[in-house]
């Protein structure tokens, strides 16, 4: 196991190298630099602090190749500081990247963390209920108001929970958020709802198709057949068989925890890291959203090797050669 | 040229190529019961999809004529700019007020004044006075743009990368993987952010943004599809006979891919659209589209008295094609393919 | 195992939630104190007092930091009192045709207390200000990296251009010289004969020409007196904290968190000299005893106040608000003490021009000011065919395309008919604007543009050279769907004459680099006054101020030499019979030729709580928390009167949701058999 473990490390490397180098297409060729620059110091700024910004920043240096410094170009700059962590500073505020990071963790994680338990808890026992009453007009039911929840789009779960929630029955604030955890529940309580409305039906959907495909085989009906309660064989047999599609769900989710919800961060205030990519968005900070961009993909890919040596565990059949 | 030309000649070649597609799906016997079957599973879906296209497919061909009525202080602008037929339907000077009227409303809704056309906008008027039927028909062309013109990007890359891998094999298939797993390890709305930033903003460019981004997925179920298909006995037969790389890929291979193709269409499309919204909402959607209207209305919700009818038309038609397509999405995949796509659900 | 313990935690959250039904959004440990809360959407780029030049800059750095002169609460036209300065200064005509200005500052000034100040160890210190802090500021504004955007306006004061280019020099041929301490350095590249350190507490400005605004930049916190310690410590190096970031002023509050995304909190400033020394009894400390017309009415001159001993609050709160709505909403839930009227509230709050019965009965009032701004379109007059280049044709092009633009409507239509039509560049309250002045091309008249257009050579806007409707472009860095709504508004009006205008609104970036090359045709733009006098609007259309060619606020790129003549005569006079008379002749210039289509002059309606006493909108971005006062008690009450929560619906739905389940399993257990 320990060799795959390596190997999948090594491989893993080459598609962050991947990753950086399409970022590096996007932020560095596409852009101008001189455009940044103008939009950071502002419009009155001489031409001078224009190219003193550029300097500071490091985007005063030729793409990719210096005659006289091979290695002092933007390109080399790039994977350099990408691959050690060192993001520099915000090319809309100046301040470092680091920092913000810091920052906007805590609120994200505060967030995400609650609305993913929550939606995990939901999503698998709505699911075992559908499930349980497969072929009944309940399971019926409830494909069909899945189908509607996924098709309401997000942005309107947002504007009616808002509206109906705070405004009409005030029973949390509108949006804002406060770290200390007397009052950190009040804050969270519609931006949660919401996500778990907006996440419901696929998520119902697809636990549903995972249980109904496991109840149907052998093991299963044998269980049946013994006169094993319908109830028991959900939970003791198929959601235990069914852990595998549901880590495989999970993990996909892992990077989100940390990166937050750029919409429902940004709408209700909450300073994570998604309303800071957000604000990097409106700002032009295009350092801060290629750190987002980044750091994501590295969660992710670090999220599939965790899938795969957790099946393992999960499931003694699996073995990782 | 100009551009609507080439706007009308894109619109004729997407038609052209799908009664082409239909025409030859008749053929097989296999594709004809599935139609069947689709018809007689979920006709209401179907017919309200078909609507929807038929909106977008008025809209989409435009032409110049200054044929349109015409007042003495006439919209000389509207007359020189190509039109299509709902444009003509809605003509401003027959249909343009000052500012907000509510829905069949005879007076203006802020102010009072009594409105031009009294009782002739079934869903009301917008801050600017325009007809909210005609915008809102105006945005199925725009869904269908961004859900079928991307998907139309999305599935060649995705069969042409996929097949690759799967049937070549070595260091094609590793180039591909790295590529598919680079491409899956970005965080989607991100990456779609990115390139919205770097390529610009505009439809083109956010069709080609979303191309870019939705093909990695359907790739990898092309290539695990074609590493079984390329093991078949007819594949071994066919190179055994000594048939070209190329045919074995175009007459064995692709052909039985089609039916993935129909259901990653079907599947992605919903996903696009409220893609589209989601950006729209943080300022670089496509202009005209649903999600721009929901944006632009979402402040009149807090409006005192409440103005419902924008967000309401919009968000109905959104809401109206994502569920057909999803419930003939969910119809398709049932009766083409029951197990293989399971996983994406 | 995570599942049983995330499930532990979902549970607590969930019951948290539950008992915590309420939608107040501060700590219950704030409930009773004198504390103000205001929004601000986006948060300061800078608090570095020689940089900062937004409003929501100025919001916080002027509280944070005073400055040598003030603006009377009170009084309109504004009117300039002492501040830090012992008295406003008079100009005097140095025999070298110079002119001087000598302040004094007070004695006894402190810091607030700050580590910086503590040079030798641990701890919080404070030192007295001196004259020199303020020729430090100075310094400061002419020092290349700092990047102040008034080095340009200020760059009349004597010498100071020739320090800014000796220290460039200096920092460029010795790299031993950049790495000494600022003040050092400042001291080394020599002394601005303009900024002379008369004494300790003395300080004599000389200008080399007349510009009697001068006064009005030493009440802007560009001037204020900036202590090389904190520059000089808060380098953002090691861990220390940016100077953008920490101020160390001399105001009524200091910052006590500076949470940019969430929350800006000041407090009281216990060594503001308003508060050591009560007795001095100084203008900028003491709450005026005498007003406008309306102010004893609106209840700001009650005796409870008047001549009292400033500030009256415990500090000020500010919370990042991004989006207007819930904003607005907060507010009338009673959750903020002052707020604008966003637009999609206003027929609730506002009906026929006065405050809306229901919102009188919460006990609010509204105030009402035209602020000194100016919103207009321009057009490039660079552009060949909307510009000077075309000549005669551009020229009525431009006039028929302003007749065609009805500021009442869109002043009705967008901001709710908060707004006078502007009619030049000058808005009320400031000097050279006439209420009787009716600019001609500025009203409605479509036929006359259907004519003008038609003797441009553009008959019913068709151009010749395509056969159709001429083509322009409308230039824009805001993407937005409400700016879309709003350029659409002008684009259909002139599509009513026939003229065939589209909206390119691009990317900040792309539209900078348009801006460079000169390429673009019209645009909106608006302007703030930075103080109250005609040249801070005229200017913007001065041919040096010129935009693609010289980077400045001219962005219409607008030149003509008559008008420069009149506007270097008009800037170096004070206002009187003569300043008038140029200002029509610019007037008619401007009338004539176009370059701008004045659109609007914004008026603010604030909304202020009943808890919240003596607000007055100063229109200016100036700090006014020292005046306000706040009644703690009333506000409790009234927040938690407004704010029960309606708990029936969570039954019901609990309720709901039992009905649904049970006839499920009755269904079940029926199918089943």
């Amino acid at each position: 196991m320990w060799a795959y473990v390596v190997r999948r490390l090594a491989y893993s490397l080459v598609t962050v190298l991947g990753v950086l180098l399409l970022l590096f297409v996007l932020f560095f060729l596409v852009t101008n630099p001189d455009d940044i620059a103008r939009k950071a110091v502002g419009e009155k700024a001489p031409p001078q602090a224009l190219e003193q910004w550029k300097k500071n920043h490091g985007y005063d240096k030729p793409r990719f190749w210096n005659q006289k410094h091979p290695t002092d170009t933007m390109l080399v700059d790039h994977f350099r500081r990408m691959l050690t962590f060192d993001f520099g500073n915000s090319d809309a505020d100046d301040t470092p990247i680091w920092r913000r990071l810091k920052s906007g963790a805590g609120p994200s994680l505060s967030f995400m963390l609650p609305l993913f338990v929550l939606e995990l808890l939901l999503t698998i026992s709505l699911g075992l209920l559908v499930a349980f009453f497969r072929e009944t007009y309940i399971d019926r039911m409830g494909v069909i108001l899945c189908v509607l929840a996924m098709s309401i789009s997000t942005v309107l779960y947002i504007i009616g929970g808002q509206y109906l929630i705070a405004r009409v029955l005030r029973w949390f604030p509108i949006s804002g958020f406060d770290p200390s955890p007397s009052v950190i529940a009040r804050f969270l309580a519609i931006p949660v709802l919401v996500g778990l409305l907006s996440g419901v039906g696929d998520g119902v959907r697809f636990y549903r198709a995972v249980f109904v495909e496991e109840s149907g085989k052998d093991y299963v009906r044998t269980a049946r057949a013994k006169g094993c309660g319908e109830g028991r064989i959900l939970v003791y047999h198929v959601l235990r068989n069914s852990l595998v599609p549901i880590l495989t769900q999970v993990v996909v989710v892992i990077p989100y925890l940390v990166m937050g919800s750029i919409l429902l961060e940004s709408f209700f205030g909450i300073p994570g890291l998604g309303s800071i990519t957000f604000d990097a968005i409106n700002a032009n900070d295009f350092a801060t959203l290629r750190t987002m961009v980044y750091l994501g993909s590295l969660l992710f890919i670090l999220g599939q090797i965790l899938t795969d040596v957790s099946y393992t565990v999960v499931d003694p059949r699996v073995r990782l050669e | 040229m100009e551009p609507y030309v080439l706007s009308n000649a894109v619109a004729v070649g997407l038609l052209a190529g799908l009664l082409w597609a239909l025409v030859s799906a008749r053929r097989s016997r296999v594709w004809r019961d599935a139609g069947r079957e689709l018809l007689r599973r979920r006709p209401i879906a179907l017919t309200v999809f078909l609507a929807y296209v038929a909106i977008g497919l008025l809209d989409s061909l435009t032409w110049v004529s200054a044929s349109s009525g015409g007042t003495p202080q006439g919209d000389s602008v509207s007359l020189h700019k190509p039109r299509s037929t709902i444009d003509r339907l809605f003509p401003d000077e027959s249909y343009r007020e000052k500012s907000y009227s509510a829905p069949l409303a005879d007076r203006e809704f802020l102010g009072g004044a009594p409105l031009r056309h009294p009782g002739r906008h079934l869903l009301g008027t917008d801050i600017l006075g325009r007809d909210v039927v005609y915008q809102t028909l105006k945005g199925a062309r725009v869904a269908l743009l961004v859900g079928g013109f991307t998907t139309l990007i999305a599935i060649p890359l995705a069969l042409l990368f996929g097949v690759a891998a799967g049937y070549f094999g070595g260091r094609i298939d590793d180039a591909v993987f790295f590529l598919i797993s680079t491409l899956a390890s970005m965080p989607s709305l991100l990456l779609l952010i990115a390139l919205i930033m770097a390529l610009g903003r505009g439809p083109a460019q956010v069709c080609l943004a979303l191309g870019i981004t939705g093909w990695v997925s359907f790739a990898r179920v092309v290539r695990g599809e074609t590493l079984k298909l390329r093991e078949l006995d007819y594949v071994h037969a066919a190179r055994a006979l000594g048939a070209s790389d190329l045919r074995i890929v175009l007459r064995h291979i692709v052909p039985n891919l089609m039916h993935l193709v129909v259901i990653a269409f079907v599947l992605t499309f919903s996903g696009l659209v409220l893609s589209e919204a989601v950006l729209s909402w943080l300022g670089i959607g496509i202009d005209g589209s649903w999600g721009r209207m929901i944006d632009q209305a979402r402040d009149e919700l807090s409006r005192e008295p409440i103005i419902w009818w924008n967000l309401v038309s919009a968000s109905v038609a959104l809401f109206g094609l994502i569920l057909a397509v999803n419930l003939l999405g969910d119809a398709v995949r049932d009766i083409l393919d029951p197990r293989t796509l399971r996983e994406r659900a | 195992m995570t599942s049983a313990r995330g499930g532990l935690r979902a549970g607590l959250f969930l019951l948290a939630a539950l008992t915590a039904c309420t939608n107040d959004p501060y700590p219950a440990a704030d409930a009773g104190k004198k504390l103000l809360y205001l929004t601000f959407d986006e948060p300061p780029k800078t608090l570095d007092p020689q940089v900062a030049y937004s409003t929501i800059d100025h919001l916080v750095i002027g509280n944070v930091y005073d400055t040598l002169l003030e603006y009377a609460y009170l009084k309109r036209p504004y009117t300039l009192i002492p501040g830090l300065a012992m008295q406003v200064p008079t100009p005097q005509v140095l025999p070298n045709g110079k002119v001087s200005y000598r302040f004094r500052l007070r004695d006894d000034l402190l810091f607030q207390d700050d580590p910086a100040f503590a040079l030798d160890g641990e701890g919080s210190k404070t030192r007295q200000v001196r004259a020199q802090d303020v020729a430090f500021s100075l310094a400061r504004i002419a020092d290349p990296e700092v990047n102040s955007p008034v080095f340009e306006t200020l760059a009349k004061i004597d010498g100071l251009r020739e320090f800014s280019e000796r220290l460039t020099k200096l920092r460029a041929e010795d790299p031993r010289f950049a790495q000494r301490r600022i003040d050092e350095q400042y001291a080394l590249a020599g002394p601005i004969p303009g900024v002379r350190v008369a004494g300790p507490l003395e300080l004599e400005i000389v200008l080399s020409e007349s510009y009697p605004q001068i006064l009005y930049w030493f009440a802007m916190p560009f001037t204020t007196p900036v202590p090389w310690e904190g520059v000089a410590r808060y380098d953002g190096r090691e861990g220390r904290d940016l100077f953008s970031e920490h101020p160390t002023g001399t105001g009524p509050w200091k910052l006590v968190d500076y949470d940019k995304r969430l929350r800006i909190a000041l407090r009281r400033n216990p060594n503001w000299y308003g508060i050591r020394h009560p007795e001095w009894r100084a203008p900028g400390a003491t709450y005026p005893e005498t007003g406008e017309s309306g102010d004893a009415a609106a209840g700001r001159l009650s005796p409870s106040v008047v001549g009292r001993a400033l500030p009256f609050l415990e500090g000020i709160e500010f919370r990042r608000e991004k989006e207007s709505i819930p904003a607005f909403a907060k507010f009338l839930q009673g959750y903020y003490d002052a707020s604008g009227i966003i637009k999609e509230s206003f027929d609730r709050v506002i009906r026929n021009g006065e405050l809306s019965p229901e919102m009188a009965a919460q006990g609010m009032s509204l105030s009402k000011s035209v602020l000194p701004a100016t919103y207009y379109l321009g057009f490039n007059m660079d552009d060949p065919v909307v510009g000077r280049e075309a000549g005669e044709q551009g020229r009525k092009l431009r006039e028929a395309m302003s007749l065609a633009i009805d500021s009442k409507e869109y002043t009705r239509l967008f901001t709710n008919d908060r707004g006078i039509p502007a009619q030049s560049p000058i808005p009320l309250g400031i000097f050279g604007y006439e209420e009787d002045y009716r600019n001609p091309y500025r009203q409605v008249d479509l036929d006359r543009a259907r004519a003008l257009l038609r003797e441009a050579g553009y008959p019913g806007g068709i151009d010749p050279k395509t056969g159709a409707p001429l083509k322009l472009s409308f230039d824009s860095p805001d993407t937005s769907a409400a700016a879309l709504l709003q350029y659409q508004f002008f684009v259909d009006a002139w599509r009513k004459i026939g003229l065939d205008v589209s909206i390119a609104a691009t990317s900040y970036n792309q539209f900078q680099d348009k801006i460079r090359r000169g390429a673009y045709q019209i645009f909106q733009w608006g302007w703030v006054a930075d103080y109250p006098d005609p040249e801070n609007f005229l200017f913007l259309l001065w041919t040096p101020m010129g935009r693609t060619h010289g980077g400045g606020p001219n962005t219409a790129n607008f030149s003509d030499p008559r008008y420069d003549e009149l506007f270097l005569e008009m800037k170096a006079l004070g206002n009187g019979e003569r300043r008038l008379e140029l200002i029509r002749e610019m007037r008619a210039i401007l009338e004539r030729e176009r370059p701008w289509i004045e659109l609007f002059h914004p008026e603010s309606y604030l909304l202020t709580q009943a808890w919240l006493h003596n607000e007055k909108s100063p229109g200016l971005s100036i700090p006014t928390a020292k005046y306000l006062d706040i009644n703690a008690e009333q506000r409790a009450e009234l927040r938690s009167a407004w704010n029960r929560p309606i708990r029936w619906p969570a039954y019901a739905a609990a309720g709901l949701s039992v009905l649904l389940i049970v006839p499920g399993i009755l269904t079940y257990l029926r199918e089943r058999q």
